[in-house]
Order: structure tokens, then sequence, then C-alpha cells
């Protein structure tokens, strides 16, 4: 129902609003260079390294196969798909799937991502929701249904008060989510707080970096060089080439550079 | 004796950043590397902070090239005082005992790299420069075969091995390795244009036919090559000389060299005009 709008307390705005907003902050900066120190290496065999660079070669052969002479692409392409010893054919990879169970620094690393994230979240969160509580903090500027009410609005037992008035702990976690782009401004790409980040790389953790991935790229890839054709891109070079006169301009220049600076 | 910053009124920040231009570009000047890296290490080292570490390592490798082996002492003490155990250091203890032509502790200093890291590559393409600094060709290449095996995608290291081949007069192997290098930077003109230049001296026509076309993608991804224009003109003046090739052929490749020629008196007019202006 429409009311009239609140008028908020400006102290409220000086000792809550901006206190959440610092606090959230540095608690992400910690994250991160906590996040630095306890990173594990990771070590990557040599069959690792070998393997993701021939991937990387029969790409290449598919895409920029049609620079390469007729003869020497179909000698690649026999050297990878051929029927009796072609590369993709023959080689397959002994495959241990890392379960998180079984795999031991898989499972520190999950342990150390929980740490340093989900943990601090939730205790900063409570204290905020304990120490923050009984009042309302801001508003967010579109409406909402009741349903969000016992959510966004923790220790506020009002019946009539709108749903876009929300407590602290609520504007908390919007902040852990905005200033995610403040911190790329800051500590460069690739940062140890950008936590939605790492809940994604949870969620698809499976997908990345799986070795038993191997085979499995090896016969996508021998699927994909089958189908290539080899259309040579210098079929008419000359006549493309000879079509107009050459662009000889800013070829023989007076200025010569002389010594170092 | 004056220094840089003198002779050329910069300052050190203007001398650093042209240290780091260098870098990136990865230009071999060593010797005006020694110069103004030098000057810059003993004079401004406070001034450079953490920048200081690349340029010892920068320096370091000038002054091998320059026989300075008392510059290149001094920049190895100070990175192995800051980085002790650092593979990167140990790879550039190991170049200095080659430049003093230790070979044997050379070789022994990269197996030690290899041992605790097995994927490092800076360590035994060292140990294959070794091989070719002491003139074993034959081993360096089969060593670098080898190496290829495992790394495909070593741009250099196809770069290496195709002049190791063209030197041993391996053509045919040559071009396998130019081959692999057009297909990863199929920008490059000046692959191409060496490329062909491998394909022309194989010679027989069907080579020639693939140099002409091959020098030809060359002047067309840069208009200004004049050894690819060059040896366009060679190449199809030579299958227009054979006596092999039937008349259209003949009569096409008569076409090309003339164009050619033309291209080539446009180019001396040009540079003329520059140089009369």
């Amino acid at each position: 129902m429409a009311e009239p709008e609140l008028l908020l307390d400006s102290n409220i705005r000086l000792w809550v609003v901006l206190p959440i907003v610092f606090i959230t902050f540095l608690v992400g900066v910690i994250r991160h260079y906590v996040s630095i120190l306890l990173q594990s290496d990771k070590k990557l065999t040599l069959e690792q390294v070998s393997d993701s660079q021939i991937l990387i070669r029969s790409r290449i052969l598919r895409e920029n196969g049609k620079y390469i002479p007729k003869q020497s692409f179909l000698m690649r392409k026999f050297y990878f798909n051929n029927q009796e010893d072609g590369f993709f054919k023959n080689t397959k990879r002994k495959v241990v799937p890392p379960s998180p169970m079984t795999d031991p620094s898989m499972l520190t690393d999950m342990m150390k991502g929980n740490v340093t994230n989900v943990l601090p979240m939730i205790l900063i969160g409570g204290w905020i929701n304990w120490t923050f509580s009984g009042f309302v903090t801001t508003k967010v500027p579109f409406p909402l249904t009741l349903r969000f009410k016992p959510m966004l609005q923790q220790g506020i037992e009002l019946l009539s008060l709108d749903a876009s008035w929300v407590s602290s702990a609520s504007w908390y976690f919007l902040n852990v989510f905005g200033l995610r782009s403040m911190y790329s401004l800051i500590l460069g790409q690739d940062n140890g707080a950008d936590q939605s980040r790492i809940m994604q790389e949870q969620m698809s953790g499976a997908a990345m970096a799986m070795p038993a991935d191997t085979n499995k790229a090896f016969k996508a890839e021998w699927e994909a060089l089958e189908l290539t054709d080899h259309q040579w891109a210098l079929e008419n070079i000359e006549e493309e080439l000879m079509s107009r006169e050459l662009d000889l301009d800013g070829m023989f220049s007076k200025e010569l550079p002389t010594g170092i600076f | 004796m004056a220094s840089v910053s003198e002779m050329y009124d910069v300052t050190w920040e203007e001398m650093r950043d042209k240290l780091r231009k260098w870098r990136e570009d990865n230009h071999r000047n060593s010797e005006q590397i020694v110069d103004v890296g030098e000057e810059l290490i003993n004079e401004h080292a406070s001034k450079l902070g953490d920048d200081i570490w690349i340029i010892y390592e920068q320096v370091m490798i000038a002054a091998l090239d320059c026989s300075r082996d008392d510059l290149a002492w001094t920049c190895l003490q100070e990175l192995k005082k800051q980085f002790p155990g650092s593979q990167r250091v140990k790879r550039l203890a190991g170049m200095r005992l080659e430049a003093l032509e230790k070979y044997e502790d050379a070789s022994k200093q990269y197996d030690s790299i290899l041992q605790d890291d097995p994927t490092n590559t800076a360590a035994r393409k060292r140990k294959i420069s070794i091989l070719k600094a002491q003139g074993k060709s034959a081993e360096a290449i089969r060593e670098l075969n080898e190496y290829l095996e495992q790394f495909v995608g070593d741009q250099e290291a196809w770069h290496e091995l195709s002049e190791l081949y063209i030197n041993e007069h391996d053509y045919g192997k040559a071009a396998f390795c130019l081959e692999e290098l057009m297909m990863t930077n199929p920008h490059n003109h000046l692959y191409c244009e060496q490329y062909a230049e491998v394909k022309y001296t194989q010679g027989g026509l069907e080579n020639l036919e693939l140099s002409r076309k091959y020098f030809a993608q060359a002047l067309k991804l840069n208009n200004g090559n004049m050894r690819a224009l060059f040896g366009l003109y060679m190449s199809a003046s030579h299958i227009a000389a054979s006596p092999k090739v039937n008349a259209t052929v003949k009569k096409a490749n008569v076409k090309y060299a003339a164009w050619a020629t033309n291209q080539i008196n446009r180019a001396y007019q040009v540079s003329h005009a520059r140089y009369l202006l």
C-alpha cells in the first residue's frame, strides 16, 4: 500500500552505511592477500604440457592449413589421423579422474577456498546483523513483494513496512557483490577477493583442468581434422597481387636513426 | 670517457624506458645495452626500485655478448643474493659458463635445473645451443628434434631448427620447419619469404612454382619487401626460361616477370627521388 516516505536519521548514513562499505572492502582486500599466501604451486607434468601444445598445433593446422602447400597439409593430417599409426588414433593417456575425495591436493585446495571465502562472509554477515540490528538501513530503488520481507528485514518486526526497506545485513551482501568491480580496478584482474567468480569456479570446477579430458580432446580433434579440407589461399595469388601497383609509400625515409636516443 | 647521459643529454628515466623498449622488442644491440645499462646500474640503482632486477638480467646477457665478464659477474652476484635458489638465475649462471667456454660445467648446471623441473624449456634450449657452439650440428639437430617432439609450440625452436637444416643443406626439412612457422604466423611476410627462398634453392619446376607463389604472398603481406620482389622476378624468369614448360605457363611467367621488373623500376625511382629531395 502506498505510504508516506520514511525519513531516516542521517546518523544511519554516517555510522552504518559507510562503515559497512569500508568493512566489506577491507575484508575483500585482506582476503585477496591471504589467498595469495595460501596459494599452492600447480606443477604440470611434461606430458600435460606436451599434450596441450599438440592440441594447439592440430587446431592451428585446421585453421591456418590453407597457407601451406597442399602436400604439406596432407602430410600433417596423415600424421595425426592415419588409421594405423596416427597420433590421435593411437595415443591413449592413462586417465585418473581426480575426484575431490581421493585427490589430496584438490581436497586441500577446496578447503583453502572455503576457508578464505565462505567463512569470513558468514562470520562478518552474522556480526553485522548482530551489531547493526533493529533499524532499516536503506531502500532498494525498486518495489519488492512481501515474500522478501523476512529475508531482507531481519530483526525488524513491522508488518506494515514496505519490503523495499532493507536491513544492514542485506546492505552488506549487496556490497559483497557490488564491490567486485572495485576490486578489479584496484587489485588488478584475477584477484583473490572476487567471490562470485570463485563461486562460479566451484560450480564449474569439475570442468576445469581435467586430465581425463585429454583422451576426449584427442578424439574431438581427430574428428575435426577429418572434416577439414585444404583450400589453398595462394591459388590465385599472382592475379590478386598484380591487379594493382605496389604501394611503395614510406619505404625509403630520409631519417636514419643515429645513436641510441 | 663521457657517460651516455652526458653524450645524449637524457635523464635516467629515459634510459630506463629505452632499456624496457629494447627488452620488449627483443633487440640484441648488446654494446648499447651495456653502455646504457652499466651507467644506470652504477649511478641510479636506488631510484630504479624493483625494475633493477630485470635490468640486471638484461645487462648481464648483453655483457656476456661483449665479453664483459666483470660486469656479468657483478650482475650475477646481485641476482644470486636477491633470488637464491631461483632457476632463472641458475640459467644465467650457466650462460656465463658457456660464455667462458666451460661447456662441461654449464651442461652440469643445466642438468641440475632439469632435475628439479623437467618442464623447464630454457635449460633444454641452452643445452642445445652448447652443442651448436661446439660445432656438433648433427647432435644439435637430433636434440632439437627431440625437444620439439615434446614442445611442438615453441616457435623460436622451429626457427632455429630451420636454420640448422639450411646450414646442413637439408632444404626439405628446413621447408617443413618454416611451414610450421607460416601456419602459426600467417601474417608474417618474412617467414613466407624465407620459405620461398628455401624452395627456390631446392630447385625443380614444382618448387620454383611454389617459391614464386610464396614470394607473391610475402609481397601481398608487405608491399615493400624488395627481396621478395626480386625473388618473384627471378623465380618467374627461371620458370619461363626452363625448357620443360608449355607455352601458356611460359607466357604467364613472362608476364609476371615483366610486372616485377616494372615494380622494381618504380621502387628505384621512388628511392632516387627521395634522395634527391
